[in-house]
């Protein structure tokens, strides 16, 4: 049976479930359906259940969490989101040459992935995207700098990102998405599940 | 129903009770640093428990353009003739509410009216800005005798604030706990409203990997150096460091409202 652990008084955190195509959004729609949870979060490894009180240790959460890997997936139809980019980041030619290639193999790389936001956390609507190509795979700068502007494209791991604001930031940055805006009044352009590609 | 900042010291902003359900888009909650403090504003002058006010991290000077009908957090309510001036300031606390009847006018964006800095949403209060009361005053029943603000129970200094073990423990060498709740820790200058900083005797961690896990208001997370930190309501959703424990809810107040430099002692 699933496990859980407290979160303080009133949330709880859970492994992310691991069934494949499971996606994150599906857990937001499921976990906002048990009784009391008023937000949720789910992060790479883990899912954290808000509720709106002192939750009661409830049994049922055990099998509610083992449910998730039958959920259903939610209907409604995935967005898929253009977004200009100019690729002119300060980490362009080290990305390049710690990778062996040349600046223009590693924007076409990075544009030609289709990407999936998979989770959201750091920063108001700063949006996890999964699907980088393996050729880019990089660890994190050793040195975070202490401000990114809004709007740059970065990259670490096997994952990509869009800076929503200016704010600090330890991944490479290498380009930058040109006339919209990440947030705005109606919240984070990105949202779970949405499929993403960078237009240059 | 308006007035005028003369003078706004430290981080003076508008808050509600925050926007709620929006952690799934990696937007913190938000809202009052000391939740009941501002609703005792609120209430001394008859408006919901939610409605905006100006939260006071420092010093705040006003003077009424109109009649206007206040209160602060630890003040009855009163009414501020035209050109009356009014100053409010956090000390001996960290914190201070500044309610007008009706609420502070400002535009509800994402579910709230507060100013949510990390998210770009409002800004930090300046001298020479000019605020009103909102249209709720006007449906308000008047002539009301004016409520006197309910005594708080959040004493700073009353008693030690509980902690909840976990969610981490594997993370920490064993005694980590104990000596969180067995030392005095100061309240670092460096604290915000995303984070209160702590100083203190350095909490041991073991070298287990950092993974960006969700969070919550009142984690306290240990970085490397070993000395906590307590996340405030703007905290960011997910965080790699570890935590080792979380304030329980009711105490949240009282911890946010030690001043800055003030000393805090934790029990579980």
């Amino acid at each position: 049976m699933a496990d859980w652990v407290a979160l303080g008084d009133r949330a709880i955190r859970f492994a992310r479930p691991a069934r494949p195509g499971l996606s994150a959004r599906t857990i937001v729609r499921a976990v906002r359906a048990w009784p009391g949870v008023v937000d949720v979060v789910v992060a790479r490894h883990d899912v954290a259940a808000y509720f709106d009180g002192v939750p009661r240790a409830t049994p049922q959460w055990h099998a509610w969490i083992d449910a998730l890997a039958t959920a259903p997936d939610d209907p409604t139809p995935v967005r898929d989101i253009a977004l200009r980019a100019i690729y002119n980041g300060p980490d362009l030619a080290h990305v390049a040459e710690v990778t062996g290639r040349h600046p223009d193999e590693v924007c076409a790389l990075h544009a030609a992935a289709t990407y999936t936001v998979d989770t959201m956390g750091f920063a108001p609507g700063f949006a996890y995207l999964s699907g980088l190509s393996p050729a880019l795979e990089l660890p994190r700068r050793t040195t975070p700098r202490t401000r990114v502007p809004a709007g740059t494209i970065a990259i670490a791991g096997l994952q990509t990102a869009v800076y929503p604001f200016d704010s600090p930031g330890g991944w490479h940055l290498i380009g930058a998405v040109v006339g919209v805006q990440m947030f705005g009044p109606d919240g984070p352009l990105l949202q779970l599940g949405d499929r993403v590609r960078f237009v240059p | 129903m308006s007035f005028v900042v003369l003078r706004a010291v430290g981080l003076v902003t508008v808050q509600d009770l925050g926007r709620l359900g929006r952690m799934h888009e990696a937007v913190p909650p938000g809202g009052a640093l000391v939740r009941d403090r501002l609703v005792a504003a609120n209430r001394a002058v008859h408006n919901p428990d939610d409605a905006a006010a100006i939260e006071v991290l420092g010093q705040l000077v006003i003077r009424a353009e109109q009649a206007l009908e206040v209160a602060t957090d630890t003040s009855d309510a009163r009414v501020l003739a035209a050109g009356d001036e009014l100053t409010v300031t956090s000390e001996p606390r960290r914190v201070a509410y500044l309610a007008v009847r009706g609420g502070i006018a400002a535009p509800l964006v994402l579910g709230g009216r507060g100013a949510l800095l990390s998210a770009g949403l409002g800004s930090m209060i300046r001298a020479g800005q000019t605020f009103a009361a909102d249209a709720l005053a006007r449906a308000a029943p008047a002539a009301r005798a004016p409520r006197r603000a309910s005594k708080r129970t959040d004493d700073p200094a009353s008693a030690p604030i509980r902690l909840l073990a976990g969610p981490d423990p594997d993370h920490f060498a064993p005694g980590a706990l104990d000596l969180l709740v067995s030392s005095d820790y100061r309240i670092l200058p460096s604290s915000n409203r995303v984070g209160t900083r702590l100083d203190g005797p350095a909490l041991p961690r073991t070298s287990a990997p950092e993974v960006s896990r969700p969070m919550v208001i009142g984690a306290v997370e240990v970085p490397r150096d070993g000395k906590p930190i307590v996340l405030g309501p703007e905290h960011p959703t997910t965080g790699g460091y570890p935590v080792i424990a979380v304030v329980a809810t009711a105490d949240l107040g009282r911890l946010f409202s030690i001043r800055l430099g003030g000393t805090v002692r934790f029990t579980r």
